[in-house]
């Protein structure tokens, strides 16, 4: 017995659906067949009529049709003064038609940072929010107390965009009826119960306090150049992106876009500090115990990752 | 007695959310209002971030063309400090930056402008069949090689830039990074084994080959010489096309834009035109001038934002959000870019008519625009790409992939701009720092020139004016009037432009 998929894209960029076609073993066709999911819409790659797509709309709305899993890609926009019409489709706000199906849908899933929690346009005039959380407070657009047909919350798949992995993933264990242990931003802890900084090829620089202080250098972007990776959870460094690399591994800091926090307010590329160690530490550190183990690396540093001799 | 009406269309694959208004006559489209429903707020969210902030903010904007916003924006940034990137830094760049459009181009040309053609509306023609089994949703055999072919490509952007989309990798004075020389000479392998499928798949033939249609009966004489070019994506798409008249539809109003892109290295064995790969330059027809960045405008008469007399340059124009709802002569979002005061339609087969293309001038000439030439041109820029990414790649590899970047020391206070050409057509950022910060971003999208709606003059945006005459069978089912939106390859997420907190909207309703 396959289940049926409706993907629905309000205030994002398209991110997440790109993201979602580099998937890799499987790919989306694969994963799509594998797992007999049948995808009643998806605003990239469906080629129904606008009046075939009208009353699909209704009869999932109405509960005609069951609905197996609803995607969501983007913020929901409910600005201005909480009309929604900053985001329509056929002259309705779209944050009605998130709120129809996502009450008729067995596994409501956000896909990416927006979804999860507003991203870029939480906090700002487009009263952007996620569907559970707004940035990082619970409730967000369906309220804390929502849970899916199946007794669910929001499953958040954040990140931007989101890596294709964790995305067929997480249908896979939904459609197969796996348990997925949530952590308290209800993501699953697969992916991301694990630091960005996990697997980064520049981790030995860390060890060391070999840091980057301009772009283009071998060391660790942690200190000077505003990296998140020790800050924030996601997959990255594991998983890897397109197959081959992540940001942190070609002198990109980790912009913490996993996080409900992003973006952050200051500016990127740039570490706050107190007294040249960053502000933010990473998590569960104690500040005096890290500024002592950090002097004593920098200490210890060995000639080869001093002189950027090592490759990353 | 002519039966008029008034269709309202919601229109998908689109990269975001566009809905039309249409007034049909005995059932052709005589007026037409596009509406970008969806506003996102990028320009203004910029403003007093850091000066760097362009970087990580801009290529959020668009999922399909993040890398070309972040070359925008290093663009841009270059010109603020006035930075000149070591030559490896430009060749990286642009590979990364060609990649995208390769990927693009394939994915917009099969998944979603081709796919039209496994529209039921044509169960009763002859090519329906053939249609579906190569383009069925999630099925066709063309879709599937698609989407597994332009993933691997992609890997390349990865290799140079950490991962696609959303990196931040070029910035000002050049790249992050240098990746290793056996990472490139793996890039190699990644490069032609995409050409390769390209050519079998795509074109039926060489690139070489296909380089030697150089004209309509040259196209025709390729389409008739080879069954591997009648089967061939291109091939399929001319026959089916010609087949439902694509080539007498969405003509527009034939002017013609392209800021130029791609830069030169000073060392190269690429061949360009002003500097550049792709010529910059603004045509009538196939009358081609030079381009004059001053005489680009935007106009916000029929868009909700507040009026201003006629047009401003983006380095002096406001996003101001207003919209009454009661007015009827403001329908969009977006704004109308101008140039010379008119519309001007951008993208691919802009670029190949500004470059004076020998094929495509001789299509312009004898059928004039049309959405069957700017899905063919589309279909086929790999083809102009693909050689001059081998001989980049090559070069850096040669010079042992140093000297990507250049410090150019902190970001002053002034201006700049970024102005490209990516997939969808002609990209600008207009920068100001002011204390470190960015004090004002101006964004026109290639969306804000094809997707404009009218101007301060009451003219139609260029697919506005290309869907008059456009005849519509079946008002549930409005297949040509998708065809003619979808050969712009629209993408309305782009449509970027920002509001203020605490104003009211009223619904809007368009007057017809």
């Amino acid at each position: 017995m396959g289940s049926n998929l409706y993907w629905l894209q309000c205030g994002g960029c398209g991110g997440d659906t790109m993201s979602f076609l580099n998937a890799e073993t499987p790919d989306i066709l694969q994963l799509f067949a594998g797992l007999d999911i049948d995808v009643l819409y998806h605003p990239s790659l469906s080629n129904s009529s606008p009046a075939e797509q009208s009353s699909q709309l209704e009869v999932l709305s109405s509960g005609e049709v069951p609905l197996d899993i609803l995607v969501v890609e983007g913020a929901v926009l409910r600005g201005p003064a909480g009309t929604g019409m900053y985001d329509t489709k056929a002259k309705r706000p779209k944050k009605d038609i998130v709120a129809a199906l996502a009450r008729q849908a067995r596994f409501v899933v956000a896909v990416g940072t927006c979804a999860s929690f507003g991203g870029f346009g939480a906090q700002t005039e487009i009263e952007a929010t996620g569907l559970q959380f707004n940035r990082s407070e619970p409730g967000g657009f369906l309220g804390t107390e929502f849970r899916s047909k199946a007794g669910l919350p929001v499953i958040n798949l954040s990140g931007c965009p989101c890596h294709p992995q964790v995305l067929a993933g997480a249908l896979t264990a939904l459609v197969t009826d796996t348990e997925l242990a949530l952590d308290h931003y209800n993501r699953p802890l697969s992916w991301y119960g694990m630091m960005v900084h996990q697997g980064c090829t520049r981790n030995e620089y860390h060890e060391y306090r070999v840091e980057e202080e301009t772009f283009g250098e071998k060391g660790c972007l942690f200190f000077h150049m505003g990296c998140h990776g020790p800050l924030v959870t996601g997959p990255c460094n594991k998983l890897l992106w397109n197959q081959r690399s992540s940001k942190t591994r070609a002198g990109v800091p980790c912009f913490g876009c996993t996080s409900p926090d992003f973006p952050q307010n200051h500016p990127f590329f740039n570490t706050r500090n107190i007294e040249g160690i960053p502000l933010d530490l990473p998590n569960g550190i104690n500040r005096a115990h890290y500024m002592v183990y950090k002097v004593m690396a920098a200490a210890a540093a060995p000639e080869r990752l001093r002189q950027r001799r090592t490759e990353i | 007695m002519t039966v008029r009406k008034i269709l309202d269309i919601p229109v998908n694959r689109v990269e975001g959310d566009l809905e039309l208004r249409l007034e049909v006559a005995d059932g052709v489209v005589v007026d037409a209002w596009s509406a970008g429903t969806m506003f996102r707020g990028f320009e203004r969210l910029l403003v007093g971030r850091g000066a760097l902030d362009g970087l990580v903010v801009t290529p959020r904007i668009c999922g399909i063309c993040s890398t070309t916003h972040l070359m925008t924006a290093a663009k841009a940034l270059d010109d603020v400090v006035g930075v000149t990137v070591p030559d490896n830094g430009v060749r990286l760049r642009n590979l990364a930056l060609m990649v995208e459009h390769i990927q693009s181009d394939v994915r917009h040309g099969i998944l979603m402008f081709l796919v039209d053609f496994a529209n039921p509306a044509y169960r009763d023609h002859p090519l329906y069949e053939e249609a579906v089994r190569r383009y069925a949703p999630l099925a066709g055999e063309a879709i599937i090689e698609a989407v597994r072919e332009t993933k691997r490509i992609i890997e390349i952007i990865a290799v140079i830039g950490g991962q696609w989309p959303h990196s931040s990798f070029m910035v000002p004075g050049g790249l992050s990074y240098a990746p290793q020389v056996t990472e490139l000479l793996q890039c190699r392998h990644v490069l032609g084994a995409y050409r390769a499928w390209y050519e079998r798949r795509v074109l039926g033939c060489s690139i070489e080959r296909w380089q030697a249609v150089d004209s309509l009966a040259a196209l025709d004489a390729w389409l008739d010489e080879k069954a591997s070019h009648r089967d061939s994506d291109i091939g399929f798409l001319l026959r089916f096309g010609r087949a439902a008249g694509l080539d007498r539809l969405g003509g527009g109003h034939g002017t013609f834009l392209s800021y130029g892109s791609l830069d030169l290295p000073g060392e190269t064995a690429a061949q360009g035109s002003g500097g550049q790969l792709i010529a910059a330059g603004f045509a009538r027809g196939p009358t081609v001038e030079a381009l004059d960045p001053a005489a680009i405008s935007e106009h916000v008469a029929a868009s909700w934002y507040t009026a201003s007399d006629g047009g401003l340059h983006p380095s002096e124009g406001k996003t101001e959000p207003y919209a009454s709802g009661k007015e009827g002569h403001r329908y969009s979002w977006v704004k109308a870019a101008r140039y010379l005061g008119g519309p001007a339609e951008t993208g691919p087969l802009a670029e190949r008519v500004v470059a004076g293309d020998p094929l495509f001038t001789d299509l312009l000439k004898r059928q004039g625009a049309n959405a069957l030439a700017r899905e063919l041109a589309r279909l086929t820029r790999p083809a102009t790409l693909l050689p001059t990414m081998a001989v980049w790649l090559n070069e850096v590899i040669a010079s042992g992939a140093r000297d990507v970047y250049v410090n150019p020391g902190p970001i002053t206070d002034g201006s700049g701009v970024g102005m490209i050409q990516a997939a969808r057509g002609a990209l600008g950022h207009w920068i100001a720092i002011k204390n470190g910060r960015i004090d004002r971003y101006q964004i026109i999208t290639p969306t804000g020139w094809n997707g404009s709606p009218r101007d301060s003059g009451g003219v139609r945006g260029p697919w506005e004016e290309a869907l008059i005459g456009t005849p519509v069978a079946d008002a549930d089912n409005p297949v040509e009037v998708g065809h003619i939106i979808r050969s712009f390859d629209p993408c309305l997420v782009c449509s970027v432009h920002t509001v203020r907190k605490g104003r009211t909207i009223g619904r809007v309703r368009l007057e017809a």
